[in-house]
């Protein structure tokens, strides 16, 4: 049977970038989106020499609706069918409201939001029906939990959740299997991630991996589970999230603000 | 010419200051004890009291030379305090790259090292190739960001130049820094007896003679901004404990060490760690390491800096006799 081949964004770095090695090493086919000079012609390179699979690139800003339409112009024109789409391109920031111009929240909310809901109406319209397709959404637990300083990431990622779930009912009968990946904070692009060698104690506990949660992410999609949390830690909070009362989750998320409120 | 060496205990540092004086060099030592035991005393060194996390010591020592050598790193396994690994190899770094561009020295090497790219797939790793993995190491997670500082530099003028030796070997200091040598010295003494899973996981080990001349050659002809593997050659865990009993005509039972025990066992000394705060053996993250091969090619150092690397048996030989001189 001719080979899978899946759609990865934000492939550069991260998360990304191992989820793309994950589906390479099941001898999945890939097409890696990311922005110009991200390094993306020497992973595809090294994906091609290492893992032997058929590996395209499309090196363009997903914010940008005609982006979107390209990519999947360009796969028409070079006759290459997606069965998999990965949606994992995403902006996070942590920053009280105030610390961020509108720019920012304004390209935040297009690449979180907008992209994946443009890319996911343009791969089904292109899914062959005989065979089973997969749509993996990366979410986030902060589109769970209310986090403070992550006010519109999480908020884009409970727009994920929603769209996600939503779909999902939709298109029960369908042969197009749709899971939501939440994870919680990943130990990825260290330049980005100068906090998390200072976390500690539960903080700390919920960092994972990147491998580890791709591994967890493509099993999960592969078995058709509706929501894949990665690591015992955040299962745990989700639990906890759902039979604790609010006034608690509030106090507790107050007290550990106390030492970082703004005045 | 005057040249700077920070990290003059290091393993690297001490015998890269020696290699320089005796090529007719005068070599500022920067070291935090001028009376350290692994300082070379030579006619040519001067031992200079600074720290790279001090800038009027470091300007002080870096006033009046040519070049800068900077090897110096927290490159442990573990420290107690993690932040230590931040302020050392990035914050230390950018000090050093911030002076040498206030005092115009003509050309920094900085010595970063493999676990940049850390594990490897199938083919060795080459300086284009991205890394693969995640960044729980704090050593490789925080040399990776030095480079980046190091690469801010270089574009904004500095001539300097990185290179990235992999697991060094050879004649030095028994130290925590130095893991291969700490391998080798417990096996002769019949205490370390472990083979790691099926022993079949290779590594890349660079002879130390071979990559002080990689640093020398990295100062004279490599090219600014670029970054040069200084590696060995790539041998498992079998390969590398067969060599040692060859050469050392000792043979001690080894055991081989089924990965899953060793993946518990490190689980067991964090918490012991986090618990007491007593130094680890082992941890989680370089437990997982082992899965995965660690195999780096050399290649633009050998066609770019005439770098030779030294056959892995003679080089053990060395380092036997060396450490059985101790």
């Amino acid at each position: 049977m001719k080979p899978l081949t899946a759609i990865v964004t934000g492939a550069s770095e991260g998360l990304g970038k191992s989820i793309a090695l994950e589906l390479a090493s099941r001898q999945i086919d890939l097409v890696l989106v990311s922005l110009p000079s991200s390094g993306l012609p020497e992973l595809a390179d090294y994906i091609r020499k290492n893992l032997g699979v058929k590996v395209t690139i499309f090196e363009g800003d997903l914010t940008s609706a005609e982006i979107c339409k390209g990519l999947f112009d360009m796969l028409k024109s070079d006759e290459i069918n997606i069965n998999i789409l990965i949606n994992n391109a995403g902006l996070g920031n942590w920053a009280w409201f105030g610390d961020m111009n509108i720019g920012f929240y304004k390209k935040q909310i297009e690449l979180n939001v907008i992209a994946p809901v443009l890319l996911t109406h343009l791969f089904l319209a292109q899914v062959d029906e005989e065979r089973t397709a997969y749509l993996l959404n990366v979410g986030s637990l902060a589109g769970r939990f209310v986090v403070p300083k992550k006010q519109v990431y999480g908020a884009t990622k409970s727009f994920i959740g929603y769209f996600t779930r939503c779909l999902q009912l939709e298109m029960d009968r369908s042969n197009v299997s749709i899971s939501l990946l939440s994870p919680g904070g990943i130990n990825t692009k260290p330049e980005l991630l100068v906090m998390n060698h200072n976390l500690k104690g539960i903080a700390k506990a919920t960092i994972t991996e990147p491998d580890r949660v791709a591994y967890e992410a493509i099993h999960g999609m592969f078995l058709g589970k509706k929501e894949i949390i990665p690591g015992g830690v955040n299962k745990l909070m989700v639990v906890l999230n759902a039979i604790l009362p609010g006034f608690i989750k509030d106090m507790i998320i107050k007290s550990k603000l106390r030492p970082v409120v703004k005045l | 010419m005057r040249v700077l060496v920070t990290g003059a205990t290091g393993f690297i540092g001490r015998n890269l200051c020696l290699e320089l004086a005796e090529q007719g060099y005068n070599v500022v030592a920067l070291c935090r004890d001028v009376n350290h035991q692994y300082l070379i005393s030579h006619k040519n060194i001067t031992p200079v009291k600074g720290d790279i996390l001090d800038r009027p010591s470091l300007m002080a020592a870096m006033k009046g030379c040519q070049q800068v050598y900077h090897t110096a790193a927290l490159a442990k396994m573990w420290c107690r305090d993690k932040n230590d690994y931040y302020s050392i190899n990035v914050t230390g770094t950018r000090n050093v790259l911030e002076l040498a561009m206030d005092l115009y020295i003509s050309k920094v090497v900085y010595t970063s090292t493999c676990g940049v790219w850390g594990p490897t797939i199938k083919h060795p790793m080459t300086e284009n190739d991205p890394r693969i993995d995640g960044f729980a190491i704090d050593y490789e997670r925080t040399k990776y960001l030095a480079e980046i500082e190091a690469r801010v530099y270089a574009n904004k003028g500095l001539n300097v130049v990185t290179v990235n030796p992999s697991r060094v070997y050879g004649e030095g200091p028994i130290t925590d820094s130095n893991s291969v040598g700490k391998m080798i010295s417990g096996y002769l003494k019949g205490k370390w007896r472990i083979i790691p899973g099926k022993g079949t996981q290779v590594s890349n080990y660079a002879y130390l003679g071979d990559v002080i001349k990689g640093h020398i050659a990295a100062m004279e002809q490599g090219v600014p901004g670029n970054r040069y593997i200084l590696g060995g050659e790539d041998i498992s865990f079998n390969t590398f404990f067969d060599t040692l009993q060859n050469i050392s005509g000792k043979n001690h039972g080894m055991i081989k060490l089924p990965q899953r025990i060793i993946e518990a066992y490190s689980r067991f000394e964090q918490v012991k760690t986090n618990l007491t705060g007593l130094p680890p053996v082992f941890l989680p993250e370089f437990a997982a390491r082992l899965r995965k091969d660690q195999k780096y090619s050399s290649q633009k150092a050998i066609t770019q800096l005439n770098y030779r690397i030294t056959p892995f048996a003679e080089g053990m030989a060395k380092t036997i006799n060396h450490i059985n001189s101790l």
